[in-house]
């Protein structure tokens, strides 16, 4: 058994050990230049990141990273790898990436009071130098709100308000001097006089309060009073808490209360008021009246709020793209703003997260119906005159007790009667103890832009 | 021999440490824990120090609601318990006597059982709401000619009467349950005694049913009070905060102010108020029966 192998056939076996090393080397260096070849051409499709505050919620995020973003893939050949995080997890990285001199993200998605903080930290690219973006309109408001300390700091991405809605039944009770076209486009006759004379109208002729706000205890009347009834008699938000606009404000809102649905103080949200009927006027956030609107498109208008002595008071809640300095590829950013701008993408934000366009050709974009109407309710509020816009304070854990602030004005004077002057006399120190306490700065419009 | 009996002694000693070991744990992890922490965030600041600030704040707050909200929840159980237990206790008299029907009538009685209170709400608010079912019906009988109004600040009293006739509605079943099994309990051996001695209807009712029935009442009183210091989401419904009551305010003080320490205070009150109801009406209704033949 020891000669089982011959000489021959040793030399044999090592002919075929050498054919089969030649093969194995040779078969590794052409997958070593197929790797080489294939890595290479991955560094060819761009990645980038982009950081958002908003669309986080599960649902949302699988909305942007399964349609949107592979959307944009598609179309661009670049891959956006979406990371979702909080505002002040955003700040901290942000800064801490600014500080390092070492950006890994391209693209900032955030709401205008984070957008401005980090503007004013000089973290932000101006954008202005990338040119236009063709084929859609910015509403100069949100242009204005988006130029800061100096720069184009960010472009409008999405927008979220609140608004009145209208059930066409009411346009056959408007008082004299009023026409249905004031209110659709919000002109200079749509005042807060003409909506007081329009529900009392409506009260003589139909014997019914058809006019409502969400004032129950999770409602969002609050928002009413300090970001549209206080803009639109006093200027501001806070400054003018107990001047002599705010009474006549005060006494003027006692006065549409008489013709206000008393269930008012009930309600949380106005969509079903509407649906049922009891309410033909109401105003509430536009995420909370959409319902309505979605099951009856016929028959409720969406309307600018009115005007009032100072001009037209309404919140704002605007949410921004921006790059940050540094940023790993501004160019490939740019792209997915302008991506994320097209009235046909921003349509299809509408539909899955009930955030409103910034760009005015969407409403042309969006299906008939409801969507539609909701889009030119928020657009003609945007592009109505006199606009004075509020933002909402960033006061963290004392939001509630500024709410509270405006709620409780609200009981004492126009649900029981006291005093005016008194009231707020008492509660304006409170007020200005929470920005001296968080050290927030005032809001729009009193802190000017 | 001894070691194995010494052994033996200690299991016995020890066992039932044991075995009550998991419900202890069970009480310190979902009771002790949570009535901690509930201390804690009472009367502590920010930065954990202690502080009376929620407590002032509760008591003298022009933004609290605390004393409308003790007031209006001490009312509505006055108005609502009453009406629960009489109503409660008819029902089962007339369930426990024979007629055709009564097993249909048994079950449509326990329905609201099944109803949550957010739901029982709703109900009845889209019932007594301007447009509502009963305003167009009066109005369509010629009774009245304006819708009666039930709800808004301006109309408390009613929301008051609305939220009575939401609750009765709903959880008079309860009360009716507990009560009816206790009626069934009754052994018939005693009516017939009495009946045999020529008692009429109301000396049975006078001392036979009810001194027998207490316990049970005693049990549906209990239950009843303390639920209805815990009322909110029919009040929430209905009422929003036109009718503050204590477990809605701390709801708003915790979900909207971001008071959490007030929240927590508001809880601590109602858990107290429901240990002393529980105390009064134990104290109150020893059963005088069961002692006599239990001993």
């Amino acid at each position: 058994m020891n000669n089982l192998y011959t000489p021959r056939m040793s030399r044999a076996i090592s002919k075929s050990v050498a054919i089969a090393i030649i093969v194995i080397i040779i078969a590794a260096i052409i997958a070593g230049v197929g790797y080489y070849y294939y890595a290479s051409q991955q560094q060819k499709t761009v990645s980038i990141i982009w950081a958002s505050t908003q669309l986080v919620p599960p649902e949302e995020q699988a909305f942007v990273k399964g349609t949107l973003l592979t959307d944009f893939e598609k179309q661009t050949g670049i891959k956006v790898s979406f990371v979702g995080m909080s505002y002040s997890d955003m700040i901290t990285r942000i800064t801490s990436e600014e500080q390092a001199g070492k950006v890994t993200i391209s693209l900032i998605g955030d709401l205008h009071g984070n957008l401005d903080l980090m503007a004013s930290k000089g973290y932000l690219t101006d954008l202005s130098k990338f040119g236009t973006l063709p084929g859609r309109t910015f509403p100069d408001v949100l242009m204005k709100y988006a130029h800061l300390h100096g720069i184009l700091a960010y472009i409008p991405w999405m927008t979220a308000t609140y608004v009145m809605v209208v059930n066409k039944e009411a346009f056959k009770y408007l008082p004299q001097g009023l026409t249905k076209e004031d209110v659709i486009t919000g002109s200079t006759k749509w005042t807060y006089q003409a909506l007081l004379e329009w529900a009392k109208n409506l009260y003589e002729k139909t014997g019914k309060k058809l006019l409502g706000f969400p004032a129950g205890p999770n409602g969002l009347f609050v928002r009413f009073l300090h970001g549209y009834l206080y803009p639109a008699f006093t200027g501001a938000q806070v400054k003018n808490f107990n001047s002599q606009d705010a009474i006549k404000m005060w006494n003027y809102l006692k006065e549409l209360w008489q013709y206000v649905n008393p269930a008012s103080t009930t309600w949380d949200a106005m969509a079903d008021p509407l649906l049922k009927g009891e309410v033909w006027i109401a105003w509430d956030h536009t995420a909370r009246i959409k319902d309505a609107i979605e099951q009856k498109p016929d028959q409720f208008v969406v309307v600018p709020v009115p005007i009032g002595p100072k001009g037209r008071g309404y919140i704002l809640v605007v949410a921004g793209l921006a790059i940050p300095k540094g940023a790993p590829d501004p160019q490939a950013a740019w792209k997915l703003i302008d991506y994320l701008t097209k009235p046909s993408t921003q349509v299809k934000v509408l539909e899955k997260t009930g955030f409103f366009p910034t760009v005015k050709e969407a409403s042309t974009q969006a299906p008939a119906g409801a969507l539609q109407v909701l889009i030119k309710g928020v657009n003609a509020q945007l592009n109505a005159p006199n606009p004075i816009v509020a933002m909402i304070p960033s006061l963290g854990s004392k939001s509630g007790d500024f709410k509270s602030i405006y709620i409780t004005a609200f009981k004492q004077i126009v649900l029981q009667g006291q005093d005016p002057q008194k009231v707020l006399n008492e509660l304006y120190p409170q007020l200005l103890n929470l920005f001296k306490e968080t050290g927030a700065p005032l809001p729009p419009p009193d802190s000017g832009t | 021999m001894s070691s194995n009996k010494q052994g033996y002694s200690l299991v016995e000693r020890y066992l039932p440490y044991l075995l009550i070991a998991p419900a202890l744990g069970y009480l310190l992890f979902f009771i002790g824990y949570p009535l901690t922490q509930g201390v804690l965030l009472a009367f502590t600041d920010q930065n954990g120090h202690f502080t009376l600030q929620h407590v002032y704040y509760l008591l003298y707050s022009p933004s609290s609601n605390f004393w409308p909200a003790l007031e209006d929840t001490l009312a509505l159980a006055a108005a609502i318990i009453p009406i629960q237990i009489m109503l409660a206790l008819g029902f089962s008299l007339m369930l426990s006597a024979n007629f055709k029907g009564k097993d249909m009538a048994l079950y449509i009685l326990i329905i609201p059982l099944t109803i949550s209170d957010v739901a029982g709400g709703l109900i009845w608010y889209s019932l007594l709401t301007a447009n509502g079912f009963f305003n167009k019906l009066f109005m369509a009988l010629g009774i009245i000619n304006q819708p009666i109004q039930f709800f808004g600040y301006q109309f408390r009293p009613m929301e008051f009467i609305a939220i009575v006739l939401a609750e009765v509605w709903r959880a008079t079943a309860l009360v009716f349950v507990i009560i009816f099994a206790g009626l069934q309990m009754i052994s018939k051996e005693y009516i017939e005694a009495a009946e045999v001695f020529g008692a009429g209807t109301w000396t049975k009712l006078r001392h036979i049913i009810f001194p027998m029935l207490k316990p049970s009442v005693q049990t549906a009183l209990l239950i009843r009070t303390l639920f209805a210091f815990q009322v909110f989401g029919v009040v929430m419904v209905l009422a929003g905060r036109d009718i503050p009551v204590l477990a809605g305010e701390a709801y708003y003080e915790q979900t909207i102010l971001y008071h959490y320490g007030v929240a927590a205070l508001y809880a601590l009150i109602i858990a107290a108020i429901s240990v002393v109801i529980g105390y009064i009406y134990i104290k109150m209704f020893k059963a005088q029966y069961l002692r006599e033949v239990t001993m």
